[in-house]
């Protein structure tokens, strides 16, 4: 029987880190430390800003933000204890992961989620992604691209979706519309950053709908959660629209209010032109509340090609509001368990497990 | 993990119903979709009732559902044919799929991350509308280079071929990298190990061959022959007689530009068929049935290819003819030393090999030379190409076999995707792999190349494809697996003609002589002239009658590529 094998993993962010990426490596490697097939794992951050809790038997190394003081922490790292395989949480990374999986003869696995991975990147980058033994890539969209740019094995290039935390569940929101006020409201919400660099994520798009909306008949209000510093254009076109009075900013929120939003909403729509996957969708689905985004990317994948989710075009957008609020909100309890059966925890390890296994055992 | 399996049949042993696909066990735990023909079927069901089996057919298929309950993965080590099938397990949850050791029958795979597809076309997993049709650049420059799609690639990136000789597994994790469990190289090199005295040569051959002929007339229906005037189909012709099949019937293509030279095929196929009492079916062809049949050729056409039409429409008067299966003699060059490659390769790997090892100059000399002869880089272009690439077995086949040369791509394609396509391709490393081991000698080698390559993506492609089309069965007896392992020993010894001569006296009435003295000129049609027709139909331009073959062979590409692009409303694949 072969043993164990021991893993380095060069990641941006995981425990204490912030952001989605920082989410998914938290759950990739505790994932993986549930399966118990590594004998030990190493994380070595570049960022940290939270205290960090790794369950065992997961070992942070402390952050190191500079680039070469990483390189030269990650090399002594690897050089000072037994690597089997290194993984690698973000493409930037690579060059780094490929040349210590080398000088440990040891297998590389790439991470790959979204927009990060879409052009075809730098050639030391590119190079090192192709000597890689596995590629995950979080959803079908950025799986394609990433082979439209790699001379590797396709067979080499899998898909393992996001997952979402347990703390998103059905609940009743007639509380939370009460504390806001709009008990006879039809409410969309929108969970995602205002990135003046990256408008891709649609809430413009859905302050335009608004007075389609309306004019349909739907007293509608707009919750959008998320900061940036793209706030204010999306303040000044809802003004622009005349809509100001139905959209509401909240900004972050903690978790326990997102909760809130998220089971109080009528409708959860996103209609992004950039998710590499779009755990929101699952966020909210999975809290019982129907989700739409465009046919665009990796939302298809997060909304299951339409099985879990609605997925209609740009040009679409206003009418499929009006027509899923036409509609009773389909029943909380079935939703939340159809999205958990296929984006659940439980799927997201045995899925991890799979795909190292594969690695492991080649 | 769930499954769903369809299949089209074309019958030809076990017509009855019972035996159509997808076809499960008696315990239903195996379900299997096959192409192709399994030859040693006859053998294996002796041995797996032995074994306990039950047939509830008389199928070869059924064999397939037997070996795999016993032996898994290994059962391909057990089988002789031509074969792409694909077993589903409903008790573990996992598909395997398998294709022959040759590549004779095609298996294309779609993964998208979610759904794995396969299919025996390409254009069948296009049909469903979930996979991407966006382009491949290795097989648009593959296409260039060689004439045909180079495997794995094909046009489209989502869609590849599983390699000949390979198998696949694919689970809930997905499909898992395919694994190996045939190469010709290491066939050619055992046997090298392992030589027998030339005086054997006959004898073998002819044992090795009735052997092949035999198995491959297994049907239940009638087994015809494409004959030309060559050695290959006649001496299969013979060999058929002497296999014991009493009525057999020969179809060769005649045409009215060749009537009366030497070129015509009919005179001397009419007079094998005498020799060995065969039923002579001679169809005329004329120029105009090929403008007529060519939208249907580019639409049948499954992945582009520069050649086809001969077999078309011998396939198309096979079908005419009433017949399900017909023999053919593909194969017999490339196991033979037919072609010339044979003695270019090796040749200009001596003359030119050690000038080309200099660095730098093959590319000083193409740069010179097309500068101060640009007449003859317009005339023959390869040969500006010959001390850049003959240094290596790799780059002399390129040379012998090239339609374009990598230099001359971004002439004709777009210079993006040739940089992607040649990195991604890798055509020189791709050539040299299948190499390895090494076969030993050189006739081995080449014989090597020419069966990996030019056959396997070209000519059995067309043949496939054109076969389908015309729900016509083609048997290739000089593509068998059992008669290269038999013949192994033999390869590096072969000189120029001894083995054709020898394949001429493998029948017990050997073929006349005037058939195996006369020049090789295959299956010919005249289509210089009718591909330089079609093509000046399309763009309006007087015919180039006197342009050598290879010219009007990289014309004729672009055509087929721009003709297939419209007949199957492809995407951006189409050449400049």
């Amino acid at each position: 029987m072969k043993p164990s094998p021991a893993m380095l993993a060069i990641v941006t962010d995981a425990f204490g880190g912030r952001g989605g990426i920082a989410q998914y490596n938290r759950d990739f490697l505790g994932a993986l430390a549930e399966s118990r097939i590594m004998s030990s794992i190493t994380v070595l951050p570049r960022h940290a800003p939270d205290p960090p809790e790794p369950p065992k038997p997961i070992a942070q190394m402390p952050a190191r933000p500079g680039r070469v003081a990483y390189s030269v922490a990650a090399l002594r790292c690897a050089l000072a204890q037994s690597v089997d395989l290194v993984f690698c949480g973000h493409i930037f990374m690579a060059p780094l992961a490929a040349l210590i999986a080398r000088l440990k003869a040891a297998k590389l696995v790439m991470q790959t989620h979204g927009i990060e991975a879409w052009p075809c990147p730098p050639r030391l980058q590119r190079a090192a992604l192709e000597s890689a033994d596995l590629v995950l890539c979080v959803s079908r969209y950025t799986r394609a691209t990433v082979l439209s740019w790699a001379a590797i094995a396709p067979d080499r290039v899998l898909v393992v979706p996001n997952t979402f935390k347990e703390s998103f569940m059905p609940a009743d929101g007639g509380t939370t519309r009460a504390a806001l006020g709009i008990e006879n409201k039809r409410v969309l919400l929108t969970v995602a950053r205002m990135d003046s660099q990256q408008q891709y994520k649609g809430q413009d798009r859905v302050i335009s709908a608004i007075p389609y909306v309306v004019a349909h008949g739907h007293n509608v209000e707009y919750a959008v959660v998320g900061e940036g510093d793209d706030r204010p254009r999306l303040e000044s076109l809802a003004h622009k629209v005349g809509v100001s009075d139905r959209v509401r900013f909240f900004g972050a929120t903690e978790l326990r209010v997102l909760t809130a939003l998220y089971s109080m909403a009528d409708l959860f729509v996103m209609p992004s032109k950039g998710e590499g996957f779009g755990i929101a969708f699952l966020e909210a689905m999975v809290s019982g509340t129907p989700a739409l985004g465009l046919n665009i990317a990796g939302t298809r994948d997060a909304l299951a090609d339409g099985e879990l989710g609605t997925i209609v075009s740009e040009s679409e957008l206003p009418s499929a509001i009006v027509r899923l609020l036409n509609k009773p909100k389909p029943d909380p309890v079935a939703l939340a368990a159809a999205t958990r059966a296929r984006f659940g925890r439980e799927k997201f390890a045995a899925d991890v497990r799979n795909a190292m296994n594969r690695l492991i055992e080649a | 993990m769930r499954c769903g399996l369809g299949h089209r049949r074309l019958s030809i042993v076990d017509l009855s119903e019972r035996a159509s696909q997808p076809m499960a066990s008696d315990d239903g735990r195996f379900v299997v979709v096959f192409n192709g023909e399994i030859y040693n079927y006859p053998q294996l069901r002796a041995e797996l009732e032995t074994d306990g089996a039950h047939f509830r057919t008389t199928s070869d298929t059924e064999a397939l559902l037997h070996l795999y309950a016993r032996h898994g993965a290994e059962m391909v080590h057990r089988l002789r044919g031509m074969f792409a099938f694909a077993i589903w397990d409903v008790r573990q949850r996992r598909l395997f799929l398998a294709r022959d050791p040759y590549g004779i029958k095609p298996l294309y795979i779609a993964n998208d991350g979610w759904t794995f597809r396969f299919a025996s076309q390409v254009k069948a997993l296009l049909a469903g509308e979930h996979v991407s049709r966006d382009p491949e650049p290795a097989g648009i420059v593959g296409f260039h280079l060689f004439g045909s799609v180079p495997e794995p690639f094909t046009l489209y990136r989502e869609i590849r071929s599983l390699p000949a000789g390979h198998t696949q597994w694919i689970d809930a994790t997905g499909p898992r990298e395919p694994k190996p469990f045939s190469n010709l190289a290491e066939v050619l090199a055992r046997g090298a190990a392992n030589p027998v005295p030339k005086a054997e040569l006959c004898e073998r051959l002819r044992a090795g061959v009735l052997d092949s002929v035999r198995a491959h007339l297994l049907a239940d229906v009638e087994v015809g022959i494409f004959l030309s005037a060559g050695v290959d189909s006649g001496a299969l012709l013979g060999l058929m007689r002497d296999a014991g099949q009493r009525e057999i019937r020969a179809i060769t293509l005649a045409f009215a530009e060749f009537q009366g030279t030497s070129e015509d095929e009919a005179p001397l196929a009419a007079r094998v068929c005498e020799h060995y009492g065969a039923r002579h079916i001679v169809r005329a062809v004329s120029e105009q049935e090929f403008f007529d049949d060519l939208p249907a050729i580019l639409e049948a056409m499954d992945q582009p290819s520069i050649d086809g039409v001969n077999s078309w429409f011998v396939s198309k008067a096979a079908k005419e003819a009433g017949l399900k299966v017909a023999i053919s003699g593909l194969g017999g060059d490339e196991l033979l030393g037919g072609y010339p490659s044979f003695s270019d390769l090796p040749r200009w790997r001596q003359w030119f090999g050690p000038l080309a090892a200099i660095p730098g100059l093959g590319l000083f000399a193409r740069k010179v030379l097309g500068r101060i002869v640009p007449g003859l880089a317009r005339a023959r272009p390869k040969v500006l190409g010959v001390l850049e690439h003959s240094g290596t077995w790799a780059g002399a086949y390129l040379l012998r076999r090239g339609l374009f040369m990598p230099s001359e791509l971004h002439e004709v394609i777009d210079v993006e995707i040739v940089r992607e396509g040649l990195r991604r391709l890798k055509p020189l490393q791709r050539i040299n792999a299948t190499l390895v081991p090494d076969p030993s000698s050189d006739g081995a080698r080449v014989c090597v190349l020419e069966s990996a390559h030019y056959m396997r993506n070209q000519l059995l492609r067309d043949a496939d494809w054109v076969g389908m089309a015309h729900s016509l069965e083609i048997r290739v007896p000089l593509v068998d697996f059992t008669l290269l392992h038999a013949l192994a020993p033999l390869i590096p010894t072969l000189r120029e003609g001894t083995g054709k001569a020898a394949l001429a006296n493998a029948p017990s009435k050997p073929l006349p002589n005037n058939i195996v003295v006369r020049a090789k000129t295959g299956f010919n049609v005249p289509t210089g002239n009718w591909m330089n027709a079609a093509i000046d139909r399309g763009s309006h331009q007087a015919s180039r009658t006197t342009e050598a073959k290879g010219l009007v062979s990289r014309r004729w590409s672009l055509a087929v590529l721009n003709g297939m692009a419209s007949a199957n409303v492809e995407p951006e694949v189409r050449a400049s």
